[in-house]
């Protein structure tokens, strides 16, 4: 005869794994009906999983550093050559942009525009990638103490990658202008035609509701319009990859995946960016996080 | 000690305590490394689910030993540090883990194709069930190309990983 106590263990060790697949397909209805529900235990475990995040990373950082310098040494004649006949140019450049400076300055000064809001940046190291096939996003080892505020600018080398979707006290997340969900209302440089530059999970994001005043050509600059005021207008992002009709495409200046190091940087508009949308549960319970905290800092 | 060695190797059921832990651990250290910034190109897209790889491993030959509590854990704390959606992970873990579990028997002492086939299946089901749950969660039919290539890759990789693993449980836990 079989103890009823080991019966009802039996029982209920093989109830827990249906109840445990229930309670995830519960969690997954209630974090789309309401995505700031868990926005806050998001931003916690990031935030305590963050030292670990950061020793994992650095064993890659240092790989690639070493992949680096070996193939700089092997490179060096050819580098040099490049670099010399780069920096002629740039020299030449740098006169000119001298020049265009002090013009710019000087009419600047005849219409009385009022000067650019002053920006600051925060250089932090990647920790951690999103590790899918449908999510593009990456962690930083910088957060809220670090003067990091929710909307605010990531940027690598001269190019826009992304801006920061969550924050914690010292890690934050980063929405890469390659993912499903990012929306950066862009221009095409040469022309002004505006466009919304939408990601689509892959690494060219594609180009919506573009103005069909003049046809796109390949290489053109697309840089951000300002418009949404969450990017200041002017900022680069990347050039036409593809311009077939109903899917022109952007490549980045940067692959977003494959960046070490992000600067991220405050224009002073961060505050621009509307809250996340919360489920019609009524506003008290859908009250700041501390996302929302931050970013109204 | 050696007499130590001898009974934990002729019982594997009774084991060390710190070594019933190895099956949690490598679920820990598959599911952490899945989010490693490694700067290659397409990385995000083909990471490999060494959890999957992990959790049919353990399945197999030591379920006792990866409780659905502590896959379901696992599983939502992958979900909050990646930016996913809370619960598809687990839910992920937890019918995988099911769907081996039902037949787990015919894959004890067979030979490695054997398994390594009944792996290659497990990863195509479960990709496919991420993209149709991706594309159900964002309403759209997103493109299933990244999900073919990023099984591809796992199951080209499991072959180390079930070395690993294997060694690793005669190692601590004794042969299966």
């Amino acid at each position: 005869m079989i103890p009823l106590s080991m019966l009802r263990r039996s029982a209920a060790q093989r109830l827990i794994a249906p109840l445990l697949v229930v309670f995830s397909v519960t969690m997954i209805v209630l974090g789309k009906v309401d995505q700031t529900l868990f926005e806050q235990l998001r931003i916690s475990a990031t935030d305590y999983a963050a030292p670990l995040l950061d020793g994992l990373s650095r064993p890659f950082v240092a790989i690639t550093d070493v992949a680096e310098r070996a193939r700089a040494m092997i490179d060096t004649y050819h580098r040099n050559v490049s670099l010399t006949e780069e920096n002629t140019r740039l020299l030449h450049w740098r006169q000119a942009a001298l020049a265009l400076a002090e013009e710019n300055k000087a009419l600047r000064d005849l219409l009385k525009l009022a000067p650019e809001s002053a920006r600051s940046f925060v250089s932090a190291r990647v920790i951690a990638s999103s590790g899918g096939a449908y999510l593009r996003n990456l962690l930083v080892d910088a957060g809220s103490e670090n003067g990091i505020a929710r909307g605010q600018a990531a940027v690598v080398g001269e190019g826009l990658i992304g801006r920061v979707s969550e924050v914690g006290t010292r890690a934050a997340r980063i929405l890469l202008i390659t993912d499903l969900n990012s929306r950066v209302p862009v221009v095409v440089e040469r022309s002004g035609q505006r466009a919304i530059l939408a990601g689509d999970n892959s690494e060219k994001p594609a180009l919506w509701f573009i103005e069909p005043a003049a046809p796109l050509r390949i290489g053109d600059r697309i840089v951000t319009s300002g418009e949404g005021g969450i990017f200041p207008p002017g900022l680069p992002v990347g050039i036409v990859f593809a311009v077939e009709p109903g899917q022109p495409r952007v490549e980045p200046y940067r692959r977003p995946s494959q960046v070490e190091y992000v600067r991220i940087v405050d224009y002073g508009l961060a505050q621009g960016l509307p809250m996340p949308v919360a489920a019609p549960r009524g506003a008290p319970h859908a009250a700041p996080t501390g996302i929302g905290r931050t970013s109204h800092r | 000690m050696a007499l130590r060695t001898e009974n934990a190797a002729a019982n594997p059921q009774i084991g060390h305590r710190p070594a019933r832990l190895l099956p949690l651990l490598t679920m820990l250290v598959a599911t952490v490394v899945s989010l490693a910034p490694v700067p290659l190109p397409g990385w995000p897209e083909l990471t490999p689910a060494f959890a999957l790889m992990a959790l049919y491993h353990w399945t197999i030959y030591r379920p006792d030993l990866l409780p659905p509590v502590a896959l379901f854990a696992i599983g939502v704390g992958f979900d909050l540090l990646s930016g996913g959606v809370p619960g598809v992970t687990p839910l992920l873990l937890l019918l995988s883990r099911a769907a081996v579990l039902s037949c787990r028997r015919r894959f004890v002492n067979r030979g490695f194709a054997f398994v390594w086939a009944g792996f290659a299946i497990l990863t195509g089901a479960a990709m496919f069930g991420l993209w149709g749950l991706d594309s159900l969660l964002a309403w759209r039919l997103s493109s299933p190309n990244a999900s073919v290539f990023r099984a591809a890759v796992t199951v080209a990789l499991f072959p180390i990983a079930s070395f690993v693993l294997g060694r690793s449980q005669h190692a601590f836990l004794g042969p299966a």
